[in-house]
């Protein structure tokens, strides 16, 4: 139990202590329409959650929680992650609840559920998060579910006759559910196009940001490094975008796909961008109290969590730049600084996403004038940066993103730890995890080898 | 079970038969026996049918079972889309071998119209998709029922080169019932036993089966025998409407049973009234020795339609 002390406020205020990643599963993801093409947000977080129960001996557990979401999601699927736990080998009497924050839920679920430990809440939790991008809900039109609901009400022969001549022939066309941001009209990659024009990101430091992610991601899989994260999964064994093979070359023949009507060079192409995806992924967190008592081993600590957000409705900052102001103030709260990090995890929404976040904090001017620093916040040493690949090559499923992260970043955390050590090193290890969002959010995480 | 006499023939398949071509010929043979089986009667006798089953395994090696067809199977049964093959699926993947069995001339049996009295599969090992299997089939103990004659339809899957000797991954095995059919020197109508008189427990839940559960059983499992799959064709045969499958509703009850039945389990069923279409049995689950029971029933005419019995395999 969380350690209390008797308080002016009441008997018990809880003090809070530590919550760990102890691992993490995930199963491979696959490019939309392909391994995953016919199986449901549900199965796919059913399977990463039956790979997790499998590797932690977790069979009949009741665990404290399980917490996961999806951004695109079935109405049906308003409990996904309580059914998921129903249909896992967990026990049936582990509380689960549903999350969305778009592409950064999976990273807010794994600070709830630390939080929650932190606290003395829960003893053990799963975070996760889930998408499919080829299995999306089709919803009616507008115009056919207006007049739908009018027939429901209707009681008489003539109210209902009136109800449905008010319907038109495009009315019958199926709403398919799309990503554009709901104020501006424009996709992600057209935002994230705007941002790149801004700071003047060239296309050979987005080719070369995507062809890193490919190289390290392909050669963490033949180290083996996934052995203990990722299991195969309706016959995918690795990431199904992986291209181990790609280069510079093949990714200069791409054409531009996103910011082809601005005056500026189109430099946004499918090659630099993150594919649509599907899959899962799940954390399992604990208190070193229940990870002792189980014979797991704490892999890293969350250490604290930083949320922000920016208006890029009214143009004052890109989409996507919201981490950009979280990671400075979770810095400065920590009492550290980028030197402090042995491991920067930036989500490659977006290679330009990557390049627009360093160069806004290697910007003397804007860490001065629009994050307050007294002078610029520092450069990422890009050895230290995403050095097991990232979305560009693993794919991005929206919710599932988080979790890859979170699991892959303990896991590194804890063998530098454990290296260092060897030789005779004892130091924290460190890792800031920062995921963009929709809507112009961002949550930034620093996790701490254990 | 014991697995089949070495001394039986062996009889390997190139692929997995069509059901359809099965049905078609199960059809013809009902027809001749529509037509002879009066004269038979009269003749006093079913002398002329062989009293024996023919000595014969079907066997078909190195069957890689399809993603799409098990996520399809998957769904349809309420079973998540995980990669561990449900008992009830390897069931479907055995199911053409047996069938083929039946329909062959020297079944003694009519293949159209027996009735799934029980089953009994054992799932002993994990089998998972990208496993390559290979499945043997043979029927055995035909022996007299109260109301006719009922024989053993016996599939076995193992992973593809394990020898026909050793432990079956999966073990199932079918009863099925020809009513009033008697064979060789058998003794006439024995007592037909009681029917078991059935007392609703409290329900759990329920199942509600729309008319086209059988087509899509049917689509799925391959097993597109006509009492399943339209009112019509259904009464052509004696029912009142389309039936559903019995192993679908075996399978539903595996389903509600769900994950925690663990990688291997034993899983048993005894078919009682069955569930005309469309209908909403409700349904109870409960845990039941080391694992668990489910029961299904018609809780308006009080009629229980199947018990299913979970228990898992140490």
């Amino acid at each position: 139990m969380a350690p209390t002390t008797s308080g002016p406020h009441g008997p018990e205020t809880p003090t809070t202590r530590r919550a760990v990643v102890v691992g993490g599963n995930r199963i491979p993801f696959a490019r939309a329409g392909g391994a995953y093409a016919r199986v449901s947000n549900l199965d796919m977080l059913t399977a990463a959650l039956d790979g997790l129960v499998a590797r932690f001996g977790l069979q009949d557990e009741v665990l404290g929680e399980v917490v996961a979401g999806a951004v695109l999601k079935h109405s049906r699927d308003f409990n996904m992650t309580r059914e998921a736990v129903l249909g896992s080998p967990l026990s049936a009497r582990t509380p689960a609840y549903d999350l969305q924050q778009a592409c950064a839920t999976g990273l807010e679920a794994v600070v709830s559920v630390a939080n929650k430990i932190r606290l003395g809440q829960v003893e053990s939790g799963v975070a996760g998060g889930v998408d499919s991008a080829s299995d999306v809900p089709i919803a009616v039109s507008e115009g056919l579910r207006r007049t739908l609901l009018t027939l429901a009400r209707a009681k008489t022969v003539p109210q209902r006759l009136k109800a449905a001549a008010a319907l038109r022939p495009g009315d019958l066309k199926p709403a398919t559910p799309r990503t554009d941001e709901p104020r501006t009209g424009l996709s992600m990659g057209e935002h994230q196009a705007l941002t790149t024009a801004q700071w003047g990101i060239t296309r050979e430091a987005q080719d070369e940001i995507a062809l890193t992610s490919h190289q390290r991601l392909a050669a963490a899989y033949d180290a083996g490094f996934f052995d203990d994260l990722v299991t195969p999964y309706r016959g995918l064994v690795r990431d199904q975008n992986l291209r181990a093979d790609t280069s510079l070359e093949k990714l200069a023949k791409l054409k531009p796909a996103f910011g082809t009507r601005l005056d500026t060079p189109a430099t946004m192409t499918a090659g630099n961008s993150t594919p649509l995806t599907d899959g899962a992924s799940t954390v399992l967190l604990a208190s070193d109290d229940w990870a002792q008592a189980h014979g797991l081993t704490p892999l890293a600590a969350v250490v604290d969590a930083e949320t922000a957000a920016v208006d890029f409705v009214h143009g004052e900052d890109g989409l996507l730049m919201a981490p950009v102001f979280a990671v400075p103030r979770l810095l400065a709260r920590q009492g550290l600084t980028l030197e402090d990090l042995d491991y920067v995890e930036i989500h490659e929404a977006f290679a330009s996403t990557v390049l627009t976040t360093l160069a806004a904090w290697e910007d003397k001017e804007f860490c001065v004038t629009r994050l307050g620093l007294d002078d610029a916040l520092g450069t990422v040493d890009r050895d230290r940066l995403n050095v097991h690949g990232s979305s560009l090559a693993a794919g991005h499923p929206f919710a599932a993103t988080g979790g890859r992260i979170v699991a892959t970043v303990a896991t590194a955390l804890h063998r530098r730890r454990a290296e260092l050590l060897a030789a005779g090193e004892d130091r924290p290890v460190r890792a800031l995890v920062s995921v963009c969002a929709a809507g112009g959010l961002g949550v930034a995480a620093i996790l701490e080898a254990a | 079970m014991s697995a089949p006499d070495p001394a039986r023939s062996e009889e390997r398949l190139a692929t997995s038969p069509a059901l359809g071509g099965l049905y078609a010929r199960a059809g013809l043979a009902a027809a001749r026996d529509a037509v002879t089986a009066p004269v038979r009667r009269v003749l006093g006798g079913t002398g002329d049918e062989p009293a024996d089953l023919p000595v014969r395994t079907l066997r078909l090696d190195d069957l890689r079972p399809d993603p799409a067809h098990l996520t399809a199977y998957q769904h349809l049964l309420g079973e998540p889309a995980a990669d561990a093959l449900p008992a009830g699926y390897l069931h479907v993947l055995a199911f053409p071998l047996t069938t083929a069995l039946l329909v062959r001339p020297d079944f003694p049996l009519p293949a159209l119209g027996m009735v799934h009295l029980s089953n009994r599969v054992e799932l002993r090992e994990p089998v998972r998709l990208g496993d390559r299997l290979d499945i043997r089939a043979w029927a055995q103990d035909l022996r007299p029922h109260p109301t006719g004659t009922q024989v053993d339809l016996v599939a076995e899957v193992r992973r593809h080169g394990a020898a026909s000797g050793s432990p079956a991954a999966w073990h199932g095995v079918s009863t099925y019932l020809a009513r009033g059919v008697r064979l060789g020197d058998q003794a006439g109508d024995t007592a037909r036993p009681a029917r078991e008189r059935f007392e609703a427990p409290l329900p759990t839940g329920r199942w509600a089966l729309d008319a086209g559960v059988g087509r899509r059983y049917a689509a799925v499992s391959g097993d597109a025998n006509p009492i399943h799959l339209h009112p019509l064709s259904a009464r052509a045969l004696g029912f009142p409407r389309a039936i559903a499958h019995g192993m679908y509703t075996a399978a539903r009850a595996l389903a509600d049973v769900g994950a925690r039945r663990g990688d291997t389990y034993a899983w048993d069923v005894d078919f009682a009234a069955p569930v005309l279409l469309p209908s909403t049995p409700v349904v109870r689950v409960a845990p039941a020795d080391d694992g668990w029971d489910v029961t299904a029933w018609d809780a308006r005419r009080g009629r229980l339609h199947l018990r299913t019995r979970v228990r898992p395999l140490g």
